[in-house]
């Protein structure tokens, strides 16, 4: 199994409870299975038997955010967002996927990459964006996820089927710079696409001078996933932003569930309550500007939080506030 | 349907009711979840491949109202109710041993007031202690309480179970922190303590709650005192030829009546072992911190006046950074793996006594356990001290226990009975922090001799049905 390969986690998280506190899910759950070490529990029974699985632990591993915001705080760093990867891959080679994960998959896997426009650079458009956001110049690529979120899903052979999709249309642009907003993007892109130079668009954006207040939530991403990105937090605090610290500390996750990259999709009604605690973690919810580098997020927290003021990352370097 | 069935959907249907639908369940992945705390027991069986008893239902109700309503329900069909916290605890006092309802706290989590005039908070006890402690700070104070679970537990279950955190030595036990509760009892009404700690308007019912474990009611509120965050907060360290010099030169400390927010001795082989092993300190000997909170010129005198005191003896000045290294460090030996892990057997025998009678506490408790295991590793440090004595952290770390659960879980309760038993000849007690839940209800009758036959009244008063917590502190099943 899958899951035996992360052993030590789940020997590591099953009976801890240090990191608890930052469970996206568990904190507007309420519930111990929607927390690392609940998770950690239902692997070790996945690997005493799969044929009598309770539907109700695949339920629970399919909840996860992956926010890794654990993981990130875990002096050891323990790796439960890989291990909850694997039991999904075991669940799904199993056959047994929940309902919804199953359909959102099969239209994950219907995608159909083009490249319009001109400029030596590639501009990916992810789900969450449209075209209209793509800097000038650039050529852009869009048509579907690039495999990530097929990955997180756990179905790991059509996630690589996606990707190649999707490298072989950025092979055939010519491009061999690409720059994307969606951090979950960022990350899969650079850990897999050869030959090209993969990009954050907050690195690449030609951004202006600007002033004002505005509190930045940090990308599950960027932050916990990308461990050598410099914070974008810090650039806007360059060009003049005054930043002010969102919630009450640096570590949980205030994305609504980016790292799950199709959260929304899958469990509406938890990112809702995402939602709705961080907009009851604002200061001034109806005046604040909070600044998000994922368009996911800001995705989620105008539908679902839509008495918050969210401005993506990339709209704030170009236009200022 | 059976008749089983039937009067599980009745009894879901009543819950639903009581606390919203969404918030009663009979998942198993939180039946799962709800089956194993911090107890070695539940988890050997667990690594075994069997199962722990499990809540039938599992509510998250959301105020003391709804609280009370489950409790009556609880009543009318006299069943079980476990209040469960973060499950955390380390003695087995959430776990569902007889079904029935665990009722999760976690939903009631909201601050509710800050108030800047009398330093104090009031707050709903299912909150996580560290997610109360951000809350706090953001508004410029600080709970000052600091466990090494802060992000494990929430504020319920420190209050059930008497906690304590690394700057207790200033700021106190939690029942030090408390001002009043809000309670909701076994048959359902909810009650409030006198708003302030200290008065004379008869007994203290405060105190009867703090320390009750889930078995006289559920503490639904808390008005806790909050604190200034202080200009500055300096650690030291230094090595001590042996305990004995060390303890001695602690204990002169908290005589002296200096204000230390923490003191920590490490007895010789967790100096050798863990105190290498995390903060990377490679010496023989008994090491000890401290350290002082405040004003900034304040600190400054009694630090100097400490270490004076800690020169008189037999000593290695470590300085300040080998202090502040432990500061910085003080939660990393609860991560896996600095913590004690499967296969091994582990457990801490914390107990506390005056200082007259604290070291030979130890070497009986240390002596009892070498000699009748000499299988097990025995270690232990000294971490939360008053005017009088201090608590003794001690451990028995066990490389190989017995396989079978059964087998393992005798030879577990052996161990646990001949220490504490050890402890309480010399003058200590059963437990100074973590509680006594299930792991330890069998020795309350010999700690408190006659006079548990109070503590047994009062559960049966208060609680005549016998749905709280049933079987755990020494009470009846
Ligand atoms: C890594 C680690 C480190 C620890 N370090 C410390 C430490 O430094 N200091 C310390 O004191 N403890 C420590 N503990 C032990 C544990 O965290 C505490 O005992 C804590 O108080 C348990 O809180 P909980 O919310 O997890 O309670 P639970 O485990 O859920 O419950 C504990 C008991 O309290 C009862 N209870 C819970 N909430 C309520 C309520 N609202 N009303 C009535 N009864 C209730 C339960 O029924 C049960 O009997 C540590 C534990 C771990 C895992």
């Amino acid at each position: 199994m899958k899951i035996d390969e992360f052993q030590e986690t789940i020997h590591a998280c099953r009976f801890c409870f240090m990191c608890r506190h930052l469970s996206a899910v568990g904190n507007v759950t309420f519930r111990e299975s929607d927390t690392p070490r609940g998770r950690a529990l239902i692997a070790g029974k996945m690997q005493q038997s799969m044929d009598t699985l309770e539907q109700d632990y695949i339920d629970a591993i399919f909840k996860s955010e992956i926010s890794a915001s654990c993981r990130f705080h875990c002096v050891s760093h323990f790796d439960e967002a890989g291990l909850v990867i694997a039991a999904r891959e075991d669940i799904v080679a199993a056959g047994k996927a929940p309902e919804p994960v199953k359909v959102v998959a099969e239209q994950l896997k219907n995608v159909s990459f083009s490249v319009e426009g001109s400029g030596d650079t590639l501009y990916y458009v992810d789900s969450y964006s449209d075209k209209k956001s793509a800097p000038a110049g650039c050529k852009t690529i869009s048509g579907g996820d690039t495999g990530r979120a097929l990955q997180v899903l756990g179905y790991t052979a059509d996630s690589e089927a996606v990707f190649a999709q999707f490298a072989n249309a950025v092979k055939s642009s010519g491009c061999v710079k690409l720059v994307t907003s969606c951090p979950a993007s960022f990350y899969f892109l650079k850990e897999n696409l050869n030959g090209v130079e993969v990009m954050h668009a907050s690195a690449f954006l030609s951004s202006k001078k600007g002033s004002g207040e505005v509190y930045y939530l940090e990308s599950d991403y960027l932050k916990n996933y990308c461990a050598e990105f410099v914070s974008p937090a810090e650039s806007l605090t360059k060009l003049g932003y005054s930043l002010k610290p969102f919630g009450t500390n640096p570590e949980e996750s205030y994305t609504a569930g980016e790292g799950a990259v199709v959260y929304d999709r899958l469990y509406p009604e938890v990112a809702e309550k995402m939602c709705k605690h961080i907009s009851e973690l604002a200061d001034n919810p109806t005046s604040d500007v909070l600044v998000t580098a994922s368009p996911y997020t800001k995705a989620v927290l105008n539908k679902y939080a839509p008495e918050l003021t969210v401005k993506l990352l990339d709209e704030i370097l170009v236009k200022g506030l | 349907m059976s008749t089983i069935n039937y009067a599980n959907s009745m009894l879901h249907s009543e819950l639903a009711d009581a606390v919203g639908k969404e918030f009663v369940s009979s998942n198993a992945a939180d039946q799962l979840g709800h089956s194993i705390d911090y107890y070695w027991i539940p988890e050997l069986w667990h690594d075994r491949g069997f199962d722990n008893p499990k809540p039938q239902f599992i509510v998250h109700p959301a105020t003391a109202q709804e609280v009370a309503k489950v409790m009556k329900i609880a009543n009318k069909y006299k069943i079980p109710v476990t209040p469960w916290g973060g499950g955390s605890g380390s003695q087995g006092g959430a776990l569902p041993m007889y079904g029935g309802i665990i009722l999760d706290t976690k939903r009631m989590n909201k601050v509710l007031h800050v108030d800047t005039d009398s330093l104090t908070v009031t707050v709903e006890t299912g909150i996580n202690t560290q997610h109360l402690e951000w809350a706090i700070e953001k508004k410029g104070f600080s709970t000052m309480h600091f466990p090494a679970s802060i992000a494990c537990a929430t504020l319920g279950g420190f209050l059930a179970h008497r906690g304590t955190g690394v700057l207790s030595t200033k700021y106190g036990k939690i029942e030090d922190m408390v001002m009043s509760v809000e309670v909701v009892t076994p048959t359902g009404e909810i009650i409030n303590t006198l708003p302030v700690p200290r008065h004379a308007s008869g007994p203290d019912l405060t105190m009867l709650y703090l320390g009750s474990e889930g078995t006289l009611g559920v503490i639904t509120k808390v008005t806790l005192k909050i604190h200034p965050i202080p200009e500055s907060r300096k650690f030291h360290a230094f090595l001590f030829k042996n305990m004995h010099e060390a303890m001695t030169a602690g204990a002169n400390i908290m005589r002296s009546r200096l204000r230390a927010c923490v003191i920590r001795l490490y007895d010789e082989p967790e100096t050798e072992h863990l105190i290498k092993r995390v903060l990377g300190i490679d010496k023989k000997g008994a090491y000890l911190v401290f350290g002082f909170d405040g004003n900034e010129k304040m600190v400054d005198l009694e630090m100097e006046a400490a270490c004076e005191l800690c020169r008189r003896q037999d000593h290695e000045d470590l300085g300040t950074e080998m202090g502040q290294s432990w500061w910085d460090n003080r939660y990393k030996f609860f991560y896996p793996p600095f913590m004690f892990h499967m296969p091994q057997a582990f457990g801490t025998l914390d107990t506390v006594a005056d200082f007259a009678h604290i070291e030979n506490v130890y070497w009986a408790m240390k002596n009892t356990v070498n000699e009748n295991f000499p299988e097990a590793r025995f270690i232990g440090h000294f971490s939360h001290w008053y005017e009088w004595g201090c608590m003794l952290y001690a451990r028995f770390i066990v490389e190989e226990p017995p396989h079978d659960p059964e087998e393992a879980t005798l030879y577990y309760n052996k161990i646990w009975d001949m220490a504490i038993r050890a402890a309480i000849r010399e003058g200590g007690v059963i437990n100074e922090h973590h509680g006594v839940g299930l792991k330890l209800g069998r020795l309350m009758p010999e700690l408190y001799g006659p006079a548990f036959n109070i503590l047994e009244s009062i559960k049966t008063s208060m609680d005549p049905n016998n749905i709280m917590n049933p079987g755990k502190m020494g009470f009846r099943c």
